[in-house]
Order: structure tokens, then sequence, then C-alpha cells
């Protein structure tokens, strides 16, 4: 496979009067005193794939807002390295970094960001502007963007004028307006309602859907990470405690943090049936297969009426890869795992 | 105004933070200043004792800052040449005032097409107040200028406004450049922090001497001085402004490939709008403040004829002029918050573009219509002086009316202060040795900011000891006192009754902040009118300025309350008296002091501007200066008076914000 | 764009070839500083209003009575129609000597101003006019502000009289209370007149008070050169200040202002007009030239 579209090695970032020398300590004598330093990102490593999303999880103030900014360098790393398409991003010059932002990279804000003195047109409008595009072909496209994310009727209004969850589509607009390869969300649906919250993630993956960009997507909603997921990274003081898919945190956490994150959540309802089946080895299993990537709360109806101990597993190509334990899955309904 | 001084009191710096040692430190700073107090009153008690070298600043402690000063000055005019820089700016500047002399008011220049008809001036006001604030302000600009323009005092406004016309915009430009310069290089702004308390606590008359000195007198010099004067607010708030940019909006601006400047034009400045369009209004009511005062340096105009009648005692013209003066005040005042408030709104698309620019067709329609006519009926083109109303002799005649009554209880009211209260209070302060002073003014620092505020007051004092002129700053500053603790008497209890219930307090602060657009000058009319020209009109006048803030932030103090406090302590069974001394009054307290320091920065200055009805103080001597035109005396005591001003602002600030980190830490 | 240039050469082809061929005064206008005492102020607009008649156009600035000198020096204003010796000498001496002003014209009025007093104080310390019999009454004259020292009513601080040295000087038992402007003065001795109570303050001849209120100057020791302990000259000149360009420049209207010279009769008169009658000090000046035509026709022809 090609090379990741970001890769971070070993990144820290550090606030403080001597964060370089800080961090250095750091790495020698992990638990040496801060000193008056904030570490925001520790010793963080990660790849993303091409067309993959990843979601950084964690609560407020374990540093993943700090990383996703390290990612796209409005700040810059302590220390360590980070490679869009396999270029160091740190070595560029202001201008490359600006060709950069203004080529592949578009992210999308916690309280929106968006320029108040500007209409709904001109925000979306202002990467293409700052590209240089000629008024004429950048409108075109942002009214474009603006029907993608169904908002062609607003955009005369200026962004004071419009509701939470319509700001966050211009948001959202604004930053596919230069159809990105590589899209950064922080919290972008962290500032709505919950109902807001939940027709802005169906959206997000009707959007996701059309095309294949690589997406790192931060939130401290849980639910959220799993709704959307590719791979979650779980992040507790600047240092990811795992890295895995969804079915994997739930089903082994690497660590009591990351556990005691799982446990109030209802696991039927993240677990792929995929995750639970266990290799054949010779045995044989009867019957109808049910696809790896249902979740076991949607098979949950079958599964009571089912009478097989054991359920053939077929993944998306309908080959089957292995079988399931009515049992193991039924207890994971019920709660009643491990 | 009064906002900014607030703020630049930010300069007075966090306190000496290291308190490990805790108590003990703590006591040794309480027994500190008590020493200190104790050795000021020895030296009071024992001055008989005491070596003349310690009564009064000895010859050897005074410098001849002065002279230096001048000697600097000569320098740059003369031997760098410095005037004829001056002066081509100066000649610039003249240039655009011209061009707005000749729009405005038909002055005989290029481009020689004005005067314009007061009738279209006065609609486009309506039009323009319209715009930024609906009827209500358009009734007001329109209203104020239809005044203007029947009481025979459009000339003179007009003059006024066309200085502002070319000053304001150039501060607002000079001030924005400045503080996006100083927002941008940190050192800039370290550098430049200091001036600006200092500039900002100055005298307005301090600024006048140096402009006479290199722009000359006139309408000129009055808008160079304007500009000078009107510029630190606007710097303040464009570093404020930028700073309250959301980091968000800057983040999505570089994520969107913006160059620096790019990000600075397009992204910073336009999403600091409202900040710099505060700025714009402090800008136009500091311009408004100045020009009016600069009819002392020769700026013709509303200044100059309210001086003129006031010096006449002519009580009824001024009056007018006074009114005149007030309603453009609050006209301007409100445009521009109007303008500053103002949000966009947008049309719904497929909007016909007439549609759109509904208000400039009609302006052009109704401004066209005006023009037309004034060419037809005079009297909407110009009004003569023959056809000017007044009110003069009504007001001369009413006011004579209520003086007489009055007389009495006025001559009574002003033998009783100047007997029993003014002469007592300064002749204790000047028999005072200037070194009891000194170390009293150390353990008040001390007391209520530590060693280092003892140490900051000094550093204000001993240079005002050094400048030779110790009696006239102890005058001053026993005009201050009495005139803010008289202010005190009047205003707190006022404050307290309206703080009584929330329309009435609504309906004092809009008061208050109305007075406070008012230039200060307006402030000597009605004292001159009840007390004539003497020490208690300074009083009187100093007293109503400076009650102004006090009323306002006390109002301020007692409504910011939590209402959970307040409830808590309705349902302890406390009376009101018992809440408003023992929950109330304590926790209004910081805000109350904010007021107190604001309320002595304006006693100071309208202790200097009130110099021209008779002081004994700093501001005549500054007076002197003035008509003398000598820089080194003008800056010696202007520096004097912003020392006693930033003393008075440290001392204050650093116990009101004692009081609150002492509750931060409790809590 | 286009017509406005052309519309812009065309004035200055004019401007180039009218101006010099007729030596005519320039279209600029004249600016004539006014000062805070009202007989100045009115003579400013006379003589403005004589210029216009002469078809200049002027304006008027207010400015400091000291510093004004530096300002014609520099052309910044162009006159000042009453140079008073005892107040202004210094001042407009120093200008003299930088270069750039001259004494256009000598009014025939003599001036003096120094302490004076209404008649009615000499029948309270009837040893007046002597300076010595006047310190001796001094308890007379005190007020709340002055405690037990008497009171001396000085003119406008910025009038940068000398009051304090000459207290000093002749150990005078009075205290200097600077009135803030000249009505200031005129309603002190209003107030004192009708109560018959003592007062000394600034005067100066000529002046519409000596009409109003009778009374004479304190005789304090003759005047010299550098004295301090001394009265002010008790003939004083009072001239017209003309900035050095302005012959130059308006030809026409300098060459009337040349001729102008008032009386102490006619000053004190335009004082009145406007600190007794109440009027402004540009209708008092059209007044007063109605009243005068033979007085100031004859410098304009």
């Amino acid at each position: 496979m090609s090379e990741p579209a970001i890769e971070c090695c070993n990144v820290w970032k550090v606030f403080g009067p001597n964060p370089v020398a800080h961090a250095r300590t750091l790495k020698q004598e992990p638990s040496a005193g801060s000193d008056g330093h904030v570490v925001a990102v520790r010793d963080v490593t990660l790849r993303v794939k091409r067309g993959e999303m990843l979601v950084v999880m964690g609560l407020s103030g374990s540093g993943k807002s700090t990383l996703v900014r390290c990612l796209s360098r409005l700040v810059d790393v302590t220390d360590g390295v980070i490679k869009i398409d396999g270029q160091d991003i740190g070595s560029l010059s202001e201008r490359d970094l600006i060709a950069l932002r203004r080529e592949k990279m578009g992210m999308v804000f916690q309280s929106f960001g968006l320029l108040p003195h500007r209409t709904v047109l001109e925000n979306v409008a202002f990467p293409l502007e700052m590209r240089g595009q000629s008024r004429s072909a950048r409108i075109a496209r942002a009214r474009e963007v603006l029907a993608l994310v169904g908002l062609a009727e607003r955009e005369d209004y200026y962004p004071r004028e419009l509701s939470g969850g319509q700001q966050q589509r211009v948001g959202i607009a604004r930053s596919l307006a230069i159809e990105p390869d590589i899209w950064f969300l922080d919290e972008p649906f962290s500032a709505l309602d919950p109902l807001i919250r939940r027709e802005m993630q169906d959206e997000f993956l009707r959007l996701k859907q059309l095309s294949d960009r690589t997406i790192v997507f931060i939130t401290h909603d849980f639910d959220e990470a799993l709704r959307l997921a590719d791979r979650i990274a779980i992040m507790k003081n600047g240092a990811i405690e795992q890295c895995d898919t969804p079915d994997r945190i739930v089903l082994q956490p690497a660590t009591d943090y990351v556990a005691r994150f799982t446990q109030g959540i209802d696991r039927a309802r993240v677990v792929h049936a995929g995750a639970l089946c266990t290799p054949l080895n010779g045995s044989i299993v009867e019957g109808a297969p049910v696809a790896s990537d249902v979740t076991i709360r949607a098979l949950s109806r079958r599964l009571v009426a089912e009478t097989r101990a054991l359920i053939p597993v077929a993944d998306s190509q309908g080959h089957i890869i292995g079988s399931l334990n009515r049992t193991q899955a039924l207890d994971l309904l019920l709660g009643e795992a491990q | 105004m009064s906002d900014l001084k607030a703020d630049a009191s930010g300069f007075s710096q966090p306190a000496p933070t290291p308190r490990t040692g805790g108590i003990a430190i703590a006591t040794a700073e309480l027994s500190g200043w008590k020493v200190l107090l104790v050795l000021a009153l020895c030296l009071a008690a024992g001055k008989i004792l005491l070596p003349v070298g310690m009564i009064r600043p000895p010859d050897w402690m005074i410098l001849p800052f002065a002279a230096w000063i001048n000697a600097v000055f000569d320098f740059l005019r003369y031997d760098l040449g410095l005037l004829s820089i001056t002066r081509t700016i100066a000649d610039g500047i003249e240039w655009c005032l011209d061009v707005t002399g000749n729009l405005l008011y038909g002055r005989n220049r290029w481009p020689h097409l004005g005067p314009i008809p007061w009738s279209v001036l006065a609609i486009s006001f309506a039009i323009l107040g319209y715009a930024l604030g609906g009827w209500k302000l358009a009734v007001l600009s329109g209203g104020t200028l239809v005044w203007i323009a029947v009481m025979g005092q459009w000339r003179w406004a007009m003059e006024t406004l066309s200085v502002i016309v070319v000053a304001a915009p150039l501060s607002v430009l000079i001030g924005m450049v400045t503080g996006v310069t100083a927002w941008r290089w940190s050192w800039f702004e370290r550098a430049l922090n200091p001036l600006l308390n200092i500039a900002q606590s100055m005298p307005h008359f301090a600024y006048m001497i140096p402009v006479v000195v290199f722009i000359g007198v006139g309408p000129k010099a009055g808008a160079v001085v304007t500009i000078i004067f009107s510029v630190p607010p606007m710097i303040r708030l464009t570093l404020l402004g930028l700073r309250k940019v959301p980091e968000e909006v800057v983040e999505a601006g570089k994520m969107n490939g913006a160059s620096q400047w790019a990000l600075l034009t397009r992204v910073r400045l336009p999403t600091a709008r409202s900040e710099l369009l505060l700025g714009v209004n402090q800008v136009i009511m500091q311009c408004l403040a100045m020009v009016v005062l600069a009819s002392f340096i020769g700026m013709p105009g509303l200044g100059q004829r309210l001086l003129q009648m006031l010096q006449a005692l002519r009580i009824g013209p001024a009056f007018e002029i006074g009114i005149t003066i007030v309603l453009i005040a609050i006209t301007l005042d409100r445009l521009s918050k109007a303008w500053a408030t103002k949000k966009p709104v947008h049309h719904e698309s497929g909007t016909h573009w007439m549609a759109r620019h509904r208000l400039w067709l009609v302006w052009a329609g109704f401004a066209s219509v005006a023009w037309l006519v004034a060419q037809v009926i005079p009297y909407l083109h110009e009004v003569t002086r023959s056809q000017a109303l007044s009110m003069a002799p009504v007001i001369d005649m009413s006011v004579n009316w209520f003086l007489t009554l009055a007389a009495p209880v006025t001559e009574a009211i002003r033998r009783f202060l100047i007997i029993w209260v003014l002469i007592p209070f300064r002749d204790a302060i000047l028999w005072l040795p200037f070194t009891a002073i000194l170390v009293a003014v150390a353990a008040l620092g001390w007391a209520l900011g530590g060693r280092r505020s003892a140490l900051i007051c000094l550093a204000f004092m001993i240079p005002i000891a050094m400048t030779g002129w110790w009696d006239r700053a102890m005058i001053t500053v026993y005009t201050v006192l009495t005139a803010v603790g008289l202010a005190a008497l009047v205003s707190l209890p006022l404050s307290v009754w309206g703080a009584g219930n929330a329309t009435r307090a609504r309906r004092m602060l809009l008061v208050c902040d109305t007075l406070q657009t008012f230039p200060s000058f307006i402030y000597l009319i009605p004292v001159v009118m009840l007390f004539g020209v003497s020490d208690v009109a300074v009083l009187a006048a100093v007293m109503v300025f400076a009650g102004v803030p006090l009323v306002r932030y006390t109002i301020e103090g007692l409504n910011g309350i939590e209402p959970e406090v307040l409830e808590a302590g309705q349902m302890n069974g406390t009376t009101w008296w018992q809440a408003l001394r023992h929950i109330r009054l304590p926790l209004a307290f910081p805000t109350i002091l904010i007021g107190f320091n604001q309320s002595a920065m304006f006693a100071l200055f309208m202790v200097i501007i009130a110099a021209f009805i008779g002081t004994q103080d700093l501001g005549q001597e500054m007076q002197r200066a003035l008509s003398a035109t000598d820089v080194g005396k003008g800056l010696t005591l202007g520096f004097a008076v912003a020392f006693l001003g930033l003393m008075a602002d440290h001392l204050l600030m650093r116990w009101s914000r004692n009081i609150h980190e002492r509750r931060e830490a409790r809590s | 764009m286009k017509h406005r240039a052309f519309l812009l050469i065309g004035v200055a082809t004019m401007a180039i070839t009218t101006s010099p061929a007729l030596a005519a005064d320039s279209s600029d206008p004249i600016i004539i500083p006014i000062h805070n005492w009202s007989s100045q102020i009115v003579m400013s607009h006379i003589v403005g209003q004589m210029f216009e008649s002469l078809g200049n156009s002027v304006e008027f600035v207010s400015a400091d009575s000291q510093s004004v000198y530096e300002a014609v020096r520099l052309g910044d204003v162009h006159l000042q129609v009453e140079v008073w010796e005892g107040a202004f000498a210094a001042s407009f001496d120093a200008a003299r000597e930088r270069g750039g002003i001259h004494a256009a014209a000598v009014h025939d009025a003599v001036t003096r101003e120094d302490w004076w007093y209404p008649t009615w104080t000499k029948e309270a310390c009837p040893g007046l006019p002597d300076w010595q019999a006047l310190n001796e009454c001094a308890a007379m004259f005190a007020t709340p502000e002055t405690g037990d020292r008497g009171r001396f009513l000085g003119g406008p601080v910025d009038w940068l009289k000398n009051d304090h040295i000459r207290v000093e000087a002749l150990d005078l038992n009075f205290a200097v209370v600077n009135a803030g402007s000249a009505a200031a003065l005129w309603a002190e001795v209003a107030a004192a007149e009708r109560t018959n109570t003592p007062i000394v303050l600034f005067n100066w001849t000529p002046n519409f008070a000596e009409a109003v209120w009778p009374g004479e100057f304190v005789e304090f020791p003759a005047w010299e050169e550098g004295c301090k302990a001394c009265g002010n000259p008790a003939d004083g000149y009072l001239k017209i200040a003309a900035w050095d360009g302005m012959p130059e420049k308006w030809p026409g209207a300098y060459d009337v202002l040349t001729r102008v010279s008032f009386n102490n009769a006619q000053i004190a008169e335009m004082a009145r007009l406007v600190d007794i009658e109440g009027l402004d000090p540009e209708d008092a000046a059209t007044a007063w030239m109605e009243e005068n035509q033979d007085v100031w026709q004859p410098w304009v022809n």
C-alpha cells in the first residue's frame, strides 16, 4: 500500500517557559516535575491511511485539539516529525505551508470560526479568494458547495442570522470548497443541541460517502466517535492510550482508562458480527450466514430466534470467514459479557 | 473617555507576587506602613524643629526641568529644523481644513463650491440617522442641525465640525496603524504603554503649548492638537479589538491559506470591527472635547464663541451655545455608537437594485430637492444674523430672576465653603512640611499595595517636589480632594437611591452616559451662572464633573451583585439598611473605587481647565505658560499633573484589585 | 476629470497673467487675530470691514494676546490692532528682534494700565491715590478668599501682569486674585458699587469703564526701565503690529492700515457698545462705523 496520508512520529507539544528542554527531560525521565510547563501532546505516534477516518477522542484538556493543530501546523511541534503525504510539514516555509493548506487541507472548528462581516456565500468563497481564483469562478464553486450542505437559500445571510447548525454547515461548506484531500474536524458538533448534533452527524456521514478523503475528527463524545470512526484514538494527558477499531476498543480495552470509557456503552450497538467471529478451524457451520459488518444489536431478533449454537459469518463478498457463537453474542446483547 | 481611563490603569502592574512568607511578610508590611504613618505625624507635629529644607523642597533639590525641556525644544526647532517639517505637515492639514471649511461654511478657498445649504446637510444627517438607528436617531440628528441653523449658530458649528471632519479620520488612521504596530511587535507596545498612560493623564493645556510652538495658532493648530489628543484611545481600542478576535477565526483564516497581510486586513481587522468603531466613537468625542477647548489657541467655532460669551459673562448666549455643543455631542455619540453596534442584515436574494439602495436614492432625491429649493429660498441656504432666533434674552431674564432669588443661598454656600472648608483645608495642606506629605503618601501606598506601591508613589511625588511647583501642586491636590469628597457626599446617597429599582438605575446610567459625552467646558456654564467667577465656581464645576463617574460606577457596583447573594441575605432576615451596609456596599466597593479613580482623574482635568475662571494652582501657571508659549514650563507642569493623576490611579486601582484578590483567595 | 484639468489650467493662467500686472491685493484672506477684551475685538472688526470694503477677504481667529506676536511674525495671522505698551511691549519687542513683524501705525490714544479704584473707595480710604495710603487701608479690601490681606483683583492670568512681583517688591499687604475675564472685573465693580464696598482692581485707559464708574489710578513710584517696585508707564503707546509680508501681499489694505489711528474716546466707545449696550462685536463694529463715517472714510479713500 502507498504511504500514509498523515504520519506522526514521537510528536511532543509542550507549553511553558522552556518547552524544548522540558520535552527532552521528560523523554529521559517521564515522571519529572512540571516546572511551570504544560504538556499538551506527549510522544504521539500515529498513522492515518489515505481515505481513512480517524476519530481522536478524549476529555477536555487531553490534548486532542492541540494534536490536530499540530497536524495542520497551526501550532509548531516541540519535538517529533509530522509528515503529510510523506512531506515533513515542520520544515515547510511559510509560503509552502500556505500553498499546502490552499491545496490540500480543510478544517472545521468547534465554534465555527466564520467571518462575521461576510455573507454566507463570501465566507464559503474565502479560501478560493485566498487562492486567487476569479470572482465568478469562486462564487460558482461556493454556490455548488452550499447546495451540497443544503444552504443554497441562505447565501445572502450573515453568520449571526443563522442557527448554530446552519453556521456549522457553512463552516463545513467552507472547508470543502477547495476539495481538500485531508479534512480536519475539531469537535464540529459539540456546540450544537443534541437533536441537531444527530442530524449533523447523519449529514456528515452522507458527505463522507461522496468522496474518499482522509479525515481526522476530534470529539469528546464517545458515542459520536463510535458512530463515525474507522479507528479511534483515545487520548489522556496528551498521550494516546489506545488507537484501534471501535470493536477492539470495546472488546479489548488496552488500559483501565479506556475500559472505564467503554463501561456505560451499549456494546451491542458497537460490536459487529465480524469482531466476535472466530475462525472455523475445520468445524462445519450450516445455514444462512450473517454479514460481518452488522452490529449485534441489529442481529438481536435473529439471535433470539436462532437455534444454531454457531452461526456462519460472511464478509462483504459473501465468503464465510468464521462463525459467531450465539451464547456469546446473546451475552453481549444482554450486557453480561465478561 | 471614561472607559479608557479605566484601561489606562492596566499599567499599574500586578503586585509583588511572592507571598511565600505568608503571615510573616504580611505583618512586616502592616507594621511598615504604620511606622511610616507615625513618622509622618512626627514630622508634622515637630514642624518647628525641622530645618527649612525639610519643610519646603530646598533649592538644591529643585532642578531646572523647564530650562532643559526648552533647550531640547529649541534644539529640535532651530538646530534640527523640525519646525519646517511640522509646518509642512501643518500646511497639509490646513489644505484639508480649507476644503472642508469651504464646503461647510463657505470659507474662501479651493474648491469654491460651498457653503452647502444647511437644509441639505440637515436632511443628509436625518437620513444618516435613520439608516443607522431608525426614526429616533433621524429626529435627533436632523433636529440638531435644524436647531443650529435656526438659532443662527450655523457658521460657528460648521467651523467646529470642519475640524472634526479632518481630525477624526486622521486620528483613527494614525491610531489604527500605531495599534497594529503595537499588536504586532510587543517591544513597541511595551515602549508605548507608559507613554500612553502619561498622555492620557496630561491635562489638555499641556498638549497645546508644544503645538503652538511647532504649528502656531488657529484652525490648523486646533486640528493638530485635537489629533494628538484623540489618538491614544484609538490605539488602545485597536489593540483590544485585535486581541479579542476569536482564535478560531484566525485559525480558520490560516487554514484557508491566508497570508499574514490577508489575515490582518481581511480577517483580523474586519472581525474587530465593533471595537474599532467604538474607537471611532471615542475619537470623535475626544475631538469634540478638544476642539472646543482649542479655542484657547485660536480655534474658531463654537468653543471660541462660548469662551467669549463666558468671559463677557453673557449667560444667555453662552447657554444657547452650550445647548448646541451638547446636542452635537449627543448626536455624534449616538450616531457613531449606532454605527458600531449595527450588524449587517441580508437582502433576500433577487431583491432589485433600487430596493437594495433605497436609502441612497431617497437621500439623493431629498438632498437635490433641498438644494434646488435653497437656491430659491435663501433662508434654507443660510440663516442670516437678523433672521436667527434667540432665546438669550429670555434665558438671561429667567437666570437673573433665579439668581436674585437664589443669591442669599448661593452666597451663603459660597461663604460657608470658603471660610469653613476651603481656606482651612488649604492652609492645613500648605502648612504641612513636604517631607511629612511624602512620608504619608508612602505610608498610604504601603498600606494599600505593599512596599512596591510605596516606592511607586514616591517616584511620582518626588519629581513634583523637584519641579519647584510644590505649593501649586498641593493647591491642586486640595481642590481635587475637596471636590471629590464633596462629590462623594452628594453622589453616593444619590446612587444608592438610584440603584433602588431597575428602571431608575437604568435612567440614571443613561443620564450619566449622556453627561459624560459633554465636553468638559460645558460644565463651566452653569457654575459661572450660579457662583460667578470664583473659587467656589471652580469647585462646583469640578464637583459636578467628578460626580458623574462616581454615580455611574456606584450604581453599576450595587446592581452588579449576584441576586443570589442578596436573596440569601433576605432569607437571613436582613433589613434594607443591614443589607446595604453589610452586603451591598462591601461587595460593590471595588467597583466604587474604580469610580473614585475616574472621578479623581476627571477632577484633575477639570481643575486645570477651570483655571481660566481663576484658580491659584498648577492650572493657573499652565495657562500662564500657554500665554507665554513657554513649552518647558508647560510640559513640566503637565507632567506634574499627570504624575498626580497616575499616582491616584495606581493607589485606587491597586486597592480595588487587592480587595478582589483577597476575595478570590478566600473563596 | 479632463474637464477639471482644463479648468485648473485656465484658473492658473489667469492667476499668473492677472495678478502681477495689476499689483492688486492677493485674494487670500487677511487673517486678523482677536483677543479677550472688547475694544480690540470691535476694532478688529472695524479694520476688517474697512478691508472688505476694498474687496479683500478677511478672516478672524481668536488668539492668545501674548503668543500672537510670534504668529504675526511667522505670517500665520497678519496684524494686531491694539499693541498696548504696558502689556505687550515685551512680547512685541521680542518678536521684532527675531524679525518678520513691525509697527504699521501708532494710535493717537495714550494708554495706561494699572491698579485703579472707583471714587467711592476714596471715601473709605482718603489718603488715595498714594500707594502707601492704599497699603495702610489694606484690611478694608479683605475678602474671605484673602483672609486678613487686602484683595487686588487682577486681570485674567494670560495678560501676564507682574502684580505679584510688585506686591513683593513694595511689601504690600495685598493678595492678587485673578479674575477670569475682563467682564468678571466689571461684574465685581458693579457688585461693589451696589454695596459701596471699597475695591481696587486692574483697569486701563482707553476703556468704557471711566465713563461708567469715575475713578483714579493708584500712584506708584514712577516707572523706569527694568524696575520692580514701581507702577506701569503712565503714558504708554498703542500701536498696530503687522506682518512684514503684508505690504507686498496686500499693498492696498496695508496702505489703509498705516493710516488707521484711533483716540481714547473712540476706543472707549467701541468697548462701551459691547460691554454696556450688549451688542455682538460684529454689530458693534457696524454701528460704530455708521456713526463715525467721517473718521474712517478718509483712511479708506
